[in-house]
């Protein structure tokens, strides 16, 4: 008798630890910034398909990386997750999620640079539903008290220096970046300067690195110098985005790149800021260029139940679902005509989307960005000039794409 | 069947449990260090990619100083609050306790508080400096290159001196009073009682906490990781945060797991040298 109560008690546990799926089930794991949204749609597609039931797990974005690939690799992995764009070329290449042609409809619908993030050996394998890119925020009180033209915010580098230069003045930087935190916030910042310029970190075939060229030494320089010439805070080093937000919502920054996300907070923060959105600015004569990132759906290999994985990616996939769902903008253009997209303050950020490019696909990703943010570092630190740190950088990139 | 051999039959299960929880990780680390992402053998590879890398020598040596440094001031600091703890003094039960307090906090939570009180704009402790005058403007402690690392350091012994504390105290308790009664009969000051009886006594509990602390340092990722994450330009790597970035933010296992090979055999040669210089010289000073 006891004997079977605790063979019933360790089978419960197996199945808990081991997060068994019947079939008809289906685990989601999705972001707490969609949690109520989520909940919504689960609930309409439970109706459109009763044999299967949606089991909703709410994770965060801190550690979120490392969670999933975590999960990917024990071989007990939920049917459906949520994961940037970046991610998905590394989980592909390491065989740890399966392939979603098939769930594709519409490819043309899609903006063609999230498909690229999601695309590896030819084989699609992400469905991305959010997409966003930054542009500048700025305070248009700071702009009036230093004497420039709120309506007429810098379209070029040298007028954006020119203004950060006349907007820092006591406690107020003009323009804030980041050189510290999360990493993939500077890439985001940095990179695009890099590449309006013209140049690149890496080159398209992924054999060589770029970034010890010209154009992106220029822009890297172009980038750092404003915490060189102090027009970015002292604390630089240890900011990342949301030290920024902080930092713009105590007014002590008057103008940084970010997506419409920031929006809501520092509306309900710091209600008397009066928010203008921006372009990021370009070189005089080339275009502007900015970082596409956002989340795709992927479906684990070791997913218990893939057919109604497949079933639910595709439901959400669906362009009214994807506009409802996303916290920024859909992946697709159909959705793009909802209503909630056309709120004025995300005219500036709908007008980047066409200029967001994806990062390259490689498989050493990661520790390539690594060597080019140690690299800004030592920039900041003042270790380094641009060009000797991006020599350095490359070198180490250089090895990194010669291996095989 | 003889005794040793019916003996060995009933440890069996227990070895294969053991087995499973420790030789198969180790095995498997072992595999992954010389196979690539598709399983394929490809010999040293790994290492050398490991090896060639920047970064590896330099967390290589951020380790043996943040790990060395952290050691001597836990180990010092610990034990002189141990001995001002065995003092009789009124309150002494509320001031042992909260000597415990930063062990007892958690290793995030007390991470992520000391990261916004170092911070350059609003940290505290550029707040109250700058108040009193001790600084003329905010220092950026997390941001320069020659303050991040002695910092951590600090940090890292203020979380830690606690358990050196308790310990050194435990042992101290456990002294025979007649030592103490021998040795004023003879005329012996206070600071000779520190150096003739307490030290002495407790040799072999500061030899064994040393030892925890040297283990424990050696895998530590949760201060700095929280803090500075390896920056800034990699001043605050060490080896451990290095291994999981290669692991869990590259993606990167095969590499990850040869660094891990290698940092293992370092760490074993670093411990046996421990334990035969100081574990094994017993009773000089008795």
């Amino acid at each position: 008798m006891k004997l079977k109560k605790l063979a019933v008690m360790a089978t419960a546990m197996t199945m808990l630890a081991s997060g068994v799926a019947f079939a008809g089930d289906v685990t989601w794991w999705t972001p707490n910034f969609n949690e109520a949204r989520a909940r919504e749609i689960v609930a309409k597609f439970e109706k459109a398909n009763p044999d299967v039931k949606v089991k909703l797990e709410i994770t965060t974005s801190d550690g979120l990386p490392q969670r999933v690939l975590t999960a990917l690799q024990s071989g007990a992995a939920p049917e459906v997750i949520d994961v940037q764009h970046a991610w998905i070329n590394g989980y592909a290449q390491n065989d740890l999620v399966l392939p979603v042609d098939d769930v594709l409809k519409d490819r043309d619908d899609y903006i063609p640079a999230a498909l690229d993030y999601a695309t590896w050996n030819s084989k699609l394998w992400g469905i991305p539903y959010r997409i966003e890119t930054h542009a500048i925020i700025y305070n248009k009180g700071a702009f009036k008290d230093a004497g420039l033209d709120p309506a007429k915010p810098p379209l070029t580098w040298d007028e954006l220096v020119a203004a950060a230069k006349t907007l820092s003045k006591g406690k107020l930087s003009g323009f804030g970046i980041t050189g510290g935190g999360e990493m993939g916030n500077t890439i985001f910042r940095s990179l695009p300067f890099i590449w309006m310029n013209g140049g690149d970190i890496i080159s398209a075939d992924g054999k060589k690195a770029l970034v010890n060229q010209p154009a992106a030494v220029a822009a890297v320089k172009f980038y750092t110098d404003f915490f060189k010439n102090k027009q970015a805070p002292a604390s630089t080093l240890e900011n990342d985005g949301t030290a920024l937000r902080r930092l713009f919502i105590a007014e002590t920054v008057a103008a940084y790149q970010s997506g419409q996300f920031d929006i809501a907070s520092i509306k309900k923060e710091n209600p008397k800021i009066d928010i203008g959105v921006m372009q990021i600015p370009h070189p005089a004569d080339k275009k502007t260029a900015a970082l596409l990132g956002g989340w795709s759906f992927v479906i684990p290999k070791s997913a218990k139940n893939p057919t109604d994985a497949k079933k639910l990616v595709g439901f959400l996939a669906e362009a009214e679902n994807q506009g409802a769902l996303t916290d920024t903008f859909p992946a697709r253009k159909s959705a793009m005509s909802l209503p909630r997209f056309s709120d004025p303050i995300l005219t500036v950020f709908k007008e980047m989307l066409p200029y967001g490019r994806a990062v390259p696909n490689n498989k050493n990703w990661v520790q390539i960005t690594q060597a080019y943010f140690d690299g800004i570092q030592r920039i900041l630190l003042g270790d380094e000039d641009v060009q000797k740190s991006m020599d350095g950088a490359a070198k180490d990139i250089q090895a990194l794409l010669d291996q095989k | 069947m003889d005794r040793n051999s019916t003996g060995l039959v009933f440890v069996l299960p227990a070895l294969i449990v053991l087995a499973m929880l420790i030789a198969y990780p180790v095995a498997y680390t072992g595999l992954l260090s010389v196979t690539d992402r598709q399983g394929a053998f490809v010999g040293l590879d790994n290492f050398n990619a490991v090896l060639g890398a920047r970064a590896t020598p330099q967390a290589f040596w951020n380790t043996l100083w943040f790990v060395g440094g952290s050691i001597v001031f836990q180990v010092v600091l610990g034990t002189a609050a141990a001995i001002l703890l065995n003092q009789n003094f009124v309150g002494r039960g509320i001031v042992r306790s909260i000597t415990l307090l930063p062990w007892v906090v958690p290793g995030i939570v007390a991470a992520t508080t000391w990261a916004w009180m170092f911070h350059t704009e609003f940290g505290i402790i550029n707040y109250m400096m700058t108040g009193a005058g001790v600084i003329p403007e905010p220092i950026g402690w997390l941001t320069n290159g020659s303050t991040v690392m002695p910092v951590l350091i600090a940090i890292n012994v203020w979380k830690l001196f606690p358990f050196v504390a308790i310990m050194v105290l435990a042992g101290l308790q456990s002294i025979p009073n007649d030592l103490y009664e021998a040795a004023r009969v003879d005329g012996a000051n206070f600071w000779q009682e520190v150096f003739h009886i307490m030290l002495p006594q407790v040799r072999s509990v500061i030899v064994a906490v040393t030892l925890l602390l040297v283990i424990w340092g050696l895998n530590s990722i949760t201060i700095i990781y929280a803090i500075t994450r390896g920056g800034p330009a990699n001043r605050t790597l060490i080896t451990p945060i290095q291994i999981f970035r290669l692991a869990f933010e590259s993606t990167n296992f095969n590499q990850a797991a040869a660094l891990s090979v290698m940092f293992f055999a370092v760490a074993l040669v670093i411990v046996i040298i421990y334990i035969k210089a100081l574990a094994s010289t017993p009773g000089e000073a008795k």
